[in-house]
Formats: C-alpha cells, structure tokens, sequence
C-alpha cells in the first residue's frame, strides 16, 4: 500500500511562495543600497570589520585636511625663512661694502641706515603671524616672540619659549611641525639678529666690520640648516598625502570587498528568484485548479 | 434459525450503519480547512453472530465507533518544536530592532561619532590655540554624547516594549489554559461515559499547539483522557479541569516584570515559546548591549577625564573634568554620557611643557587625548576595537538565531506534513468512500425491499 501523503499541499505552496518572495526582496534590497550586509547579522564578521574600516576611512580624511593645511603653513614658513636668507645675503654685501676703507663716514652711516632697516624686515620675517598665530614663538603662538630691546647685545628680546610641536601624519608617523624662533635667529651657532645687530655697531663705530661679517656668514650658515627642518617636513607631507591617497583607495576597495554586493551575482539572484517565483505560482495555480474526485460523482 | 425479520434487521442495521459511515465522511469533508481538525474513520465491525445449535449465523454490521486517527507522538513532537519555533520567532521579532541602532555599514551606529569625536582631536592639535577648533573638539564631543545618550535610550525603551509582550504573552497563556482545562474536564468525562470525544481533542490539540508557541511546555497522559501540563520545570499549569494562572510582578529595582506560578519566579526557567524568546531579548540581550555601551563610554569618559587632567588649558590653568565623571561601577554610563565643559578655551590641549603650566600652542596633550583612540582603555581593548567586538556578537547572536528558526522551520514543516499524511482530510479519500458508503447504503435498502417482497410473499402464501 502506498504511503498516504499530507492531502494539504497548501502550506508547503505557501511557504514556497514566502522564499521566493523573500530572496527577491533580499536581492533586490541589497542591489538598491549596494551593500550585501544591511544589518549586523546579515555579516556579523564584515559588520564587525566595517567598523574599522570607516574608522580608518574618517581618520584618513582628516590626517588629509590636517596635511593640506599644513602644507600651506610650511610653505609660508619656509618662503619666509627664504627671505630672511635673502636679508642676510644682503647684509653680508653691505658688511663687505662697510668695510671698504675708502667709505666715508657719512657713507658708513648711509649703508648703517639700510642696516637698520634689515633689522626691521628681520624681525617683521621673525614675528611672522599665520592665521592668527606667531610661527616662529615655539608653542607661545599668541605672544609677539620678537620685540626691540636696544640694552640686548641682539638688539632684540625673545618673548616666546622653545617648545617644539609634533604631530600625527598618518597612523604612527609624527613629524615636528615648529622650529622655536630662539633656535633660528638668535641661535648661539648663528645669531641672526646679533650679527645684525653686531654690523650696524661695526658701521657706526667703523671698526669691526670683518668679524661682523663672519658673524653674518656663519648666522647665514645657520639659518639655511634650519630651515631644511621645513624643507624635510614639506616632502614628508608630499610623501604622506600620496600614501594617505593610495590607503583610501584600499580601504574603499576593503569596504565593497566586505559589505559590498555583487551587483552582477545579486541580479543573477533576483532573476532566478523571479523565475523560481514564478514557476511556484504557476504550479500553485494549477495544483489548487486540479478537480477532486467530487467532480467526477454523478 | 434464521427468519425473514432477522434479515430485514441486517439491512436496518446495516442502513444505519452506513448512514454514520456517511455521516462521519461527511463531517470530515466539512473540517477539511479547520485547523487541528484530524480525520475521523467510521470503524464498521461485525455484528456479533447469531448461534442455532451447531450454525452460526451473521447478523450484519454495526458501528462500533468512531476514531480520530492521530499520531500522539508526533502531537508530542510537534508541541515541542513548535515552543522552539515560538521562542526564536520572538527572540527574533524584538531583537532585530536591537541591531538597527548598530548599523555601522549604513552609517548610523556609534563609529561615525567616535571617529569624528577623535579626528576633532587630531585637527585640534595642528592649531592647539585656534578656538574655532577647540570649539569643533567639544561639538565633537557633544554629538558623541548625544550618539551614547540616544543609543542606550532607543535600547531602554525596546526593553520596556519587550516587557509589556511579556505581560500579553502570560495573559494570553492565562486565556489558553483557562479553556484548556475546561475541555480537559468534558474530556475526561466523555471519555468515562465512553463516548468519543474526538471532536474536543482535536480542540484541545490546536489550543495546546498555541500554548507550546508561547511558553515550554511538558504535556503528560493522566488517564481517561485527561492531559497534565506544566512547564518543563514542573510548575502545573493545567491539572484535569482546573488552571493555574501565571501572574507577573514588577521587579522592584529593574521594573520588569517577572513571572509566577503560585508564589514562585518562572522567570529565569522559561526556555521555550515565545515568552522565553521574549524574556531572551529583555533580561540577556538588550541588558548585554546596554552593559557593554556603559563599559565603553565609562571607560572612555574615565580615560579622557585622567589624561584631560594631565594637561593644561589656554589660560595655562591645569585640565579638569571634559565629561562629566560617571558613577562608579559605569551603571547608566551611556544614557547619561555628558561633556562638562562649554568654554572651549578650557579644553587642556597642552602639556606641562617647559613652563610648567603648558602655553596656547603647545598640542602635546591634545596628542595624548587624540592617541587615546587606539589604547586598550576599554576592557583591554581600544574603543572602537570594543565597540566593534559588541557589534559582531550582537550580530552573531541574531544570525545563529535566524539560521536555527530557518531550520525549525523547516522541522515544523516536515512535522506538519508527517501529521497531515496521519491525520489531514484527503477529498478524494473521502469521495471514494462517499460512494463506497452510498452503493452499500443502496444495496441494504434494496435488501429491505427484497425482505419486504419476501415477507408479502410469505403472508400472501395459502391464499389464492
């Protein structure tokens, strides 16, 4: 005797039907976001991952923006710092035109004047202010580091303190984003405002024009090595912001690797869902329209 | 010996068998779309015999009762899958809402404002005096309280939706075995005046079935047909015709309810239907998730608060509180995660220093609040490694789930069909069997009509 069958083929019909509308719904959910994990159980590792991953992501944004603008700052430091050579420069010409001996001293007052106003564009460069802040004042930024001060031997007084400031480039990578205004011009291995200031007593007093103009020299010597401190940190940046770029595009590449759908498989999926939707509902149909032996008594 | 009358009583007989043989079909054509409804089979028996000295003679057939063919093993079966079918269905319903608040690949979840909270950090520190980052730093940290404060509320009230289900889901059993134990009574007592109570079995099994899908439930055979159900810890829910309600009482510290019988706590033994599935999502789910929201943003408020302290501000006074301490042991810590301090200027972005009392650019604390985001100050993990690590088990748990109740569904399935082949009302069955009952019904009636002209005959006889 053949086994008797459940007579009810209904809810076995039904619940066909319910899968296949719900892989259509799966498959046509995640095709409309673009993403295969929609909720934490969907994926729970990748949901668990995506979590870094953005986090990577934000943080990569901002050490970007954190770049970009430093790079703006270093470039004005630097181009300052570029002028400040060029004051010198000037200053040892004028220190060597001083101590031509045929100058009279009327003269020597003359090129002294132009000393003085070196000075002045000295220490204007020096108390460079950068969106509000004074660049060369260590971590003093609100307070002007370089004020006239006629009983210092540099003609100058350092109001600002010799912190340094580094930060965080990328993921473990800090670079020294100041250098303390003492350290460039009033620097013991090269006194910019002291040779300065040294020059313009030499020209008065028309003795000592020479040792002045080595002062000059070696201040000279001085500055150009620090502002390779500037220089340095700009190629860091340059080198920083290309890598930064190249990590998004990776961790953009990790995140539809992870949560991303397949949009060729997912619409493969949705179509044989519909197909399987269909092929249920018409075999529905007909099983449900099927006579029963009721139909055939007389 | 035999007689003509004895004949016409076979086919009386036999007419009112067959009469309740088409009765019976009939009233299992009626039932083929009620639900629990298990089909009825006319058992026709001999009548016992008629003996004249050595010859026995037939008498014909009679009813002899009418059965419900059901499987009571697999009613067992599918009682129980059904409680496991109940209680994941539930888990599922409440604890899926849970992970809409973690949906951290949308976008919404706790990661954006944690990330955004530090990055303000990492900008401050390029400009430690700029107040237009200080002022983003602690909009920044605003946003992030507000995530912490918003997230654990969204969990506490699902809580107390769960908790109100709990409450519909015991009146609801209270209803169920109310009606249960009634029928258990006309049961009994049908089944000792031997009558078959068919018709109210197949009532009590559907009504049983929907019990199994609210809470866990042992059925045991107390004889005449009465059935015993208690919880599967013991607790008696149902004993002959009488109820034992479910009562529940508001917890004095948490304000949920907990469940009773008779004086004593269900609560945490409930493992099966849809209150256990409930209670799963109310005392083990959402308090997981909230428990691990307090440790985070406890920690984190504590970690930051100690290295805000270790720096100094723009006026160079010595850090204070950035958050608002919460209390100790972390209880409530995200629902009331607040930032202490509206005046940027106070934000301590900078280290001792050389001065001692830090100075407006210095950025060395802002380093050390910013680094915070990758040092195991949560739980010996970093924030976001905690907060993902919460992320995947809330996940994990919902996923296992939604695999097991695919399976159970399937079971329940595979079970219903197994019933069905037992017990489901098969039309063309009971059409063939229409017609078997009618030409049998016919062909006594034509044997009585044959008796009749026999009888007529016999009367008739001698005359002329």
């Amino acid at each position: 005797m053949a086994i008797r069958l459940n007579p009810d083929l209904i809810p076995n019909l039904l619940y066909s039907i319910q899968q296949n509308r719900q892989n259509q719904a799966t498959a046509t959910e995640q095709i409309s976001t673009g993403r295969r994990v929609n909720v934490p159980s969907d994926d729970p590792a990748s949901a668990a991952a995506i979590v870094g991953n953005h986090a990577q992501a934000t943080e990569d944004d901002q050490f970007l923006r954190n770049v970009s603008g430093l790079q703006s700052k270093f470039q004005v430091a630097d181009s300052t710092l570029n002028s400040a050579v060029q004051v010198l420069t000037r200053a040892v010409t004028l220190g060597v035109e001083g101590a031509n001996g045929t100058l009279s001293a009327a003269n020597r007052q003359a090129v002294a004047g132009e000393v003085q106003g070196l000075m002045d564009q000295m220490l204007s460069l020096a108390n460079l202010s950068y969106q509000g802040t004074y660049v060369f004042a260590g971590t003093a930024v609100t307070t002007q580091p370089f004020v006239v001060d006629s009983t210092s031997p540099d003609g100058v007084t350092y109001k600002g303190d010799t912190g340094v400031n580094s930060i965080e480039l990328s993921s473990g990578q800090a670079v020294q984003i100041n250098v303390p205004g003492s350290q460039l011009f009033l620097n013991p291995g090269g006194n910019v405002f002291g040779a300065l200031h040294q020059l313009y007593g030499a020209l008065l007093a028309g003795t000592g024009m020479d040792t002045a103009v080595s002062a000059l020299n070696t201040a000279l010597g001085q500055l150009n090595s620090q502002r390779v401190t500037y220089g340095n940190a700009l190629n860091q940046l340059q080198l920083t912001e290309s890598f930064l770029s190249q990590e998004k595009i990776n961790l953009s590449k990790q995140e539809s690797s992870l949560v991303g759908a397949d949009l060729a498989a997912t619409a493969t999926q949705l179509a044989q869902a519909q197909t399987a939707s269909q092929a249920v509902l018409s075999a529905t149909g007909r099983i449900l329209g099927l006579p029963t032996l009721l139909d055939y008594l007389k | 010996m035999s007689s003509l009358s004895s004949s016409l009583g076979i086919a009386v007989r036999a007419l009112l068998a067959e009469q309740g043989a088409i009765e019976t079909t009939s009233n299992n054509i009626a039932n083929v779309n009620t639900p629990g409804y298990a089909r009825q089979r006319p058992d026709l028996v001999e009548s016992p015999p008629a003996v004249y000295g050595n010859m026995v003679l037939g008498t014909g057939v009679q009813l002899d009762q009418v059965t419900s063919l059901r499987d009571s093993i697999l009613e067992l079966r599918l009682h129980q899958e059904t409680q496991q079918q109940g209680k994941l269905d539930a888990f599922l319903g409440s604890a899926q809402q849970i992970q809409t608040l973690f949906n951290d690949a949308a976008g919404s979840g706790l990661q954006g404002p944690l990330t955004a909270f530090f990055n303000s950090l990492l900008q401050l520190s390029t400009s430690p005096s700029d107040i237009n980052l200080r002022q983003g730093v602690l909009t920044a940290a605003g946003n992030l309280a507000n995530a912490f404060n918003s997230t654990a509320a969204n969990a506490i009230t699902l809580q107390h939706n769960v908790d109100r289900s709990v409450t519909q889901s015991v009146n609801e059993i209270n209803d169920l075995t109310g009606k249960i134990s009634a029928i258990n009574g006309q049961v009994s007592t049908m089944q000792s005046a031997g009558q078959n109570p068919g018709a109210l079995v197949d009532q009590r099994d559907q009504l049983i079935r929907q019990l199994a899908g609210l809470v866990d439930l042992s059925v045991i055979d107390a004889g005449h047909g009465s059935l015993t159900l208690t919880t599967s810890g013991g607790s008696a829910l149902v004993v002959g015709n009488q109820n034992f309600q479910l009562t529940t009482q508001a917890d004095t510290v948490t304000g949920l309810q907990h469940v009773f019988s008779l004086g004593k706590d269900l609560t945490s033994s409930i493992n099966g239907g849809a209150l256990a599935g409930q209670l799963q999502t109310r005392d083990q789910e959402i308090p997981s998730v909230l428990s691990s929201l307090d440790m985070l943003a406890a920690s984190l408020a504590n970690s930051f608060n100690a290295q805000h302290q270790a720096g100094f501000d723009l006026n160079g006074a010595a850090g204070g509180n950035f958050f608002v301490p919460p209390l100790a042991g972390g209880v409530g810590a995200a629902a009331s995660l607040k930032v202490a301090i509206t005046d940027p200027s106070k934000i301590a972005a900078s280290g001792p220093g050389s001065s001692g009392s830090g100075s407006a650019g210095d950025n060395a604390n802002a380093n050390a609040l910013h680094a915070l985001q990758g040092q195991a100050i949560v739980n010996g993990q970093s924030p976001l490694d905690f907060y993902s690590g919460m992320v995947f088990r809330l996940g994990n748990d919902l996923a296992a789930a939604q695999s097991q109740q695919q399976t159970q569904t399937l079971v329940l399935q595979q079970l219903g069909n197994m019933r069905g082949a037992v017990s489901g009302v098969s039309l063309d069955e009971e059409a063939a069997n229409l017609m078997r009952f009618q030409r049998a019904f016919e062909a006594a009636a034509r044997v009585a009509t044959v008796v009749d002209t026999l009888t007529l005959t016999a009367i008739n006889l001698g005359q002329d």
